[in-house]
């Protein structure tokens, strides 16, 4: 609530927010907040699922009604600025049966514009988002990210002053993620206000500025270095011989103020860096636990909303699954989901490739791509859903035909999006999902209790699945894909649209039932929690490009990532792509990221030269270790390229 | 026992038949489906295709002006069928009033009427009918010749001589008419038995049309919602999916066939003759072969709009070609024999045998026979195409 007091009218000013309230009947969603945003900023709003951040939208969209409050956009009412402010929500708003100029020029249509007018924006922004070969494809047609491009053009069309941005990215792949961010970040610097809302905290970073919303109040304001600093505390990772033992024992250490697994490390967060490695290094040995290597880094923007989050609501605890089911011990060779060169043509289009896959109990595989990559079709070929048109394929046990009841019944599938009957109430649906799997009555209760608590939602159990928010829904229906207890689980993207706290409740969980011998193949477009992974298998256009564990993925990456600090980051990622190939070149908030092959100061120096000689000032510029998603861009338009 | 209601509760197929049942007591629009339009349809379709002409307009030219003449024009307005409109001197003025469409029918009593009468000589009356609807036009060469021969019985009782009607439609050639035999008189009034006969015939259509809509929209949905990949990667079996799909619906649609006797009752006081048991046997059979054509819908659409759609096409031949609303003998001699395979004749012609007549199992089991056999078949069929669809 710090700022809260300071926050004045200015000329510069877009919106102005104050004491804005908004109440469902009992239910205050919106407790007095206060915003101002100054023209041109990519102003960020995040928090947890069901925080309130819809609720503001809806307002300063002018669709709903606050209950009280102050607001003004430019000076003047919602309702009265809806002729100047685009609004893009969570779900397409697009004519899935009408071709992209079509829906281009229907929306230009109901804002009145003229038809050159619609003619040359249309065709400025399908340019500026790389679409213009496709104007006459059918929006349905699109993939993921294209379509959220071209709602995207469809709220630029009328040249709004001001952006209102409800989670556009949620379901759309990292290498969409960023030409979308790097899209508004250019219409920033044309002067256009922004605000968005994102579970994704790395985009977060790319913001202006940034509130921490949590029930219904704004928590911190800042930019996003502000709140990292404010946290006081490091980041170390560790690698070691036995992660789930040293997550164990760590977890008890009080002076670690959070421990999280990556896949192939611990993630530590500390005051002091240097005392906490010790501490760490001495307690681990005591237990006997090898330490293979050890890396400060900075906390990252999701770091800070966790600790932050937790002072708030305490630690997330989900409680302990309750276990019914005796599994079979198996040798660690048995492979639980395995293909063997599964192609799929759909008429002339082949949308899987030579797929090969084994993949074995206690093993989480990640399977990743952009949108339309090819990976839903893979994963509801593995659980026979759908035929392939040619291989073998291998699922709990059993070869070709893998529809028998039995697979059935071991096998656990949370798909992409209707996993649930919004037309029952969430214990309706639970109820369905255990008696069709035949869980035992007497362990009904306690497991529908189980995940009504991992999900947060105690005492909701009459509520209309249909009426949850996205990040909730998602986490009853893995709950209800877990409840008859399968040895193999398909993830199709579980955690998409779910706040970083429930997510790592989501990974907890997994993690656990991999421990106990579970083979899971998720599929997931955040891929700091991909790191997680024992393996991860790369598709591009059908084909898996690259496969192995997040580490030696990373390994296998040629050449080096320099991170540039600089005056312009914009106006430097723009010069550079004109100079080199796209994918070598993306922005990180105020950070600016180069994959050279060269030798890392050759590379520095060259670049840095560059840019100077351009008038765009470097501050410092050092080598940096690639997160998975700077490989995971690399490989796919690397591949898109040849 | 609790042992085996435990077992029972624990049974995949309970656990998919609750969640049925569970959405569709959300779904208010199907209750109210299920229950509005088959007590309009019988009401409105009770009223609306009831035969009975009343008020039409009579223009006399009477040229006796006697006693005799008088009677036959009060006989013939006393049944409220005709009301006379006016009197005019000549046929002329009458023939005009008649073209202009002010008139129903023009009735011309000459003025030897009452003479021939008297003398027991057969006495003709003209009547006109403007005959721009064949339809009504018959109906009222109908209604005079039946009033007109019910005053020949009551003359004939006092003293043999006759009238005799001679009825003339406008653009039409002057034809005599027969006297009508006395047993024509015994269906007069047609109005009453005319709503029980479409009543009755009726509640197949109904059935059948609820039972596919309703099959089809329940049948799509879950592949227009996109849940049915994960209902797939249940254990359950496709057949226990379309069972459990199939039994709230039938349930449902048996409660209509109370709900249709119940309205046919109060509305109209349809009789029941028969025996109800058998009337439900075909009842159930019919819904079944309206579920069976709903679910075949749904395995050729991919939305519910696109369901409504083939539904549209389907069910309006299927209405014409039963007999309920016209008669089968009225069709051209090639069509007739096609109207065997169709559900709602064979369920018409059950429903008004028993209803009406009393009818027992083993004059009506040819019908039975059919209607089980069509179910058998299209239920078959829909099930084999949903299955294939499933997996």
């Amino acid at each position: 609530m710090k700022n809260a007091t300071q926050i004045q009218q200015s000329p510069e000013t877009a919106i102005f927010v104050r004491d804005l309230r908004k109440s469902y009947g009992k239910l205050e969603a919106v407790k007095g907040v206060d915003l101002g945003i100054k023209q041109g900023e990519i102003y960020g709003l995040i928090g947890p699922d069901g925080a309130g951040k819809t609720s503001i939208f809806q307002i300063l969209g002018g669709v709903m009604q606050e209950t009280s409050g102050e607001m003004s956009i430019y000076g003047k009412t919602a309702r009265e600025a809806r002729s100047f402010v685009g609004y893009l929500t969570q779900a397409f708003s697009l004519y899935q049966d009408l071709t992209v100029a079509e829906n281009l020029r229907y929306i230009g249509d109901l804002r009145l514009l003229s038809k050159r007018e619609i003619e040359e924006r249309g065709m400025k922004y399908l340019r500026l988002f790389d679409m213009d070969r496709f104007t006459d494809r059918l929006a349905g047609r699109l993939s993921g990210g294209m379509k959220q491009k071209l709602a995207l053009a469809c709220a630029l069309i009328a040249e709004p002053r001001i952006l209102l941005l409800d989670e556009p990215t949620t379901g759309v792949d990292p290498v969409s993620r960023r030409e979308f961010w790097d899209t508004l970040a250019e219409l920033s610097d044309q002067g256009m206000t922004m605000v968005v809302a994102t579970p994704y905290l790395d985009e977060a970073e790319r913001c202006s500025r940034v509130s921490l919303i949590f029930d219904g109040k704004i928590v911190e304001t800042g930019t996003p270095k502000e709140l990292r600093e404010n946290l006081g505390l490091q980041r170390l990772e560790l690698r070691a011989d036995d992660l789930s033992k040293a997550e164990e024992i760590l977890n008890q250490v009080e002076k670690i103020d959070d421990v999280q697994r990556f896949g192939d490390r611990l993630d530590l967060m500390v005051a002091d860096a240097k005392g906490g490695e010790k501490l760490t290094r001495e307690v681990l040995q005591k237990e006997g636990v090898a330490v293979e290597g050890f890396h400060v880094g900075q906390p990252t923007l999701e770091n800070t909303f966790v600790a932050v989050l937790r002072d708030l609501e305490g630690k997330l605890t989900a409680p302990p699954f309750p276990r019914k089911r005796h599994f079979q011990e198996r040798s660690p060779e048995a492979v639980a989901i395995g293909a063997e060169n599964v192609n799929k043509i759909f008429g002339d289009f082949i949308a899987v490739k030579d797929i090969n896959l084994a993949i074995k109990y206690g093993e989480i595989y990640g399977l990743l791509g952009a949108n339309g990559a090819g990976k839903t079709t893979t994963i509801k070929m593995l659980c026979g859903l759908l035929p392939p048109t040619n291989g073998v394929i291998e699922l709990a046990g059993e070869r070709g035909s893998t529809r028998s009841q039995h697979v059935r019944q071991r096998v656990g599938y949370m798909s992409q999006k209707f996993s649930l009957y919004d037309d029952l109430t969430i214990e309706e649906n639970l109820d369905f999902f255990a008696g069709v799997y035949g869980v035992p009555l007497a362990d009904r209760e306690e497991k529908k209790r189980w995940v009504m608590e991992f999900s947060g939602l105690q005492g909701q159990e009459k509520m209309l699945t249909g009426e949850l928010p996205g990040g909730w829904k998602q986490r009853v229906a893995f709950g209800s894909a877990i409840l008859h207890e399968p040895s193999v689980l398909f993830l199709d993207e579980p955690t998409s649209g779910v706040d970083p706290l429930a997510r790592r409740a989501f990974w907890k969980m997994i993690n656990e039932l991999a421990d106990r011998g579970v083979a899971i193949l998720v599929t997931t477009h955040y891929l700091e929690e991909a790191e997680q992974c024992n393996r991860l298998g790369f598709m591009v256009a059908g084909e898996v490009v690259a496969e192995g564990t997040p580490t030696s993925v990373k390994a296998a990456q040629t050449g080096h990532l320099i991170e540039f600090i600089t005056d312009k980051p914009q106006a430097a990622s723009n010069l550079l792509k004109k100079e080199m190939e796209r994918w070598r070149i993306s922005l990180f908030g105020d950070r600016l990221h180069v994959v050279v092959e060269e030798n890392v100061q050759t590379g520095i120096n060259n670049l840095k030269k560059r840019l100077t000689e351009a008038g765009i000032k470097v501050f410092d510029a050092y080598e940096e270790t690639r997160s998975l998603e700077d490989v995971f861009i690399a490989v796919v338009e690397s591949k898109r390229e040849n | 026992m609790k042992e085996l209601f435990y077992k029972f509760l624990s049974l995949r197929w309970f656990a998919l038949i609750r969640k049925e049942f569970n959405q569709i007591k959300r779904n208010k629009r199907l209750v109210i489906m299920l229950i509005i339009p088959p007590t309009m349809n019988i009401i409105l379709f009770g009223f609306a295709l009831n035969p009975t002409v009343t008020n039409l307009q009579l223009g006399v030219v009477d040229e006796n002006q006697s006693v005799e003449s008088r009677e036959l024009i009060s006989a013939l307005t006393e049944s409220q069928s005709f009301q006379v409109a006016k009197y005019y001197l000549s046929d002329n003025e009458l023939n005009d009033d008649l073209t202009a469409g002010n008139l129903d029918a023009g009735l011309i009593i000459p003025n030897d009427f009452a003479k021939k009468r008297l003398r027991g000589e057969t006495a003709e009356v003209q009547l006109i009918v403007d005959a721009v609807n064949s339809n009504t036009a018959t109906i009222v060469g109908g209604y005079a010749s039946r009033i007109i021969n019910n005053l020949n019985q009551q003359i004939l009782r006092a003293n043999p001589p006759k009238v005799s009607l001679q009825t003339f439609a406008v653009e039409q050639i002057p034809r005599k008419l027969p006297n009508i035999t006395p047993h024509v008189a015994l269906l007069y009034n047609p109005g009453l038995k005319n709503s029980w006969f479409i009543v009755s015939g009726l509640i197949g259509a109904l059935l059948v049309i609820q039972g596919s809509i309703v099959a089809a929209a329940s049948m799509v949905k879950e592949k227009e919602v996109g849940t049915i990949e994960q209902l797939l990667m249940t254990p359950a079996e496709a057949i226990e999916i379309i069972t459990a799909k199939i039994a709230p619906i039938f349930f449902l649609l048996t409660m209509d066939i109370f709900l249709a006797l119940f309205v046919a009752k109060i509305a109209f006081g349809v009789p029941f003759l028969g025996l109800f048991v058998i009337f439900l046997l075909g009842g159930c059979l019919c819904v079944l072969s309206g579920i069976g054509i709903g679910t075949l819908i749904a395995t050729l659409a991919k939305s519910q709009q696109q369901a409504q759609l083939i539904s549209f096409f389907v069910m309006p031949p299927l209405v014409l070609l039963s007999g309920v609303t016209t008669p089968i003998e009225a069709m051209p001699k090639w069509l007739q024999p096609v109207t065997n395979v169709n559900p709602i004749r064979h369920f018409g012609i059950i429903s008004r045998s028993i209803m009406l007549k009393g009818t027992d199992f083993s004059i009506l089991y040819p019908n039975f026979l059919a209607l089980a056999t069509f179910c058998i078949i299209v239920v078959s069929i829909s099930m084999w195409r949903f299955r294939k669809q499933l997996q």
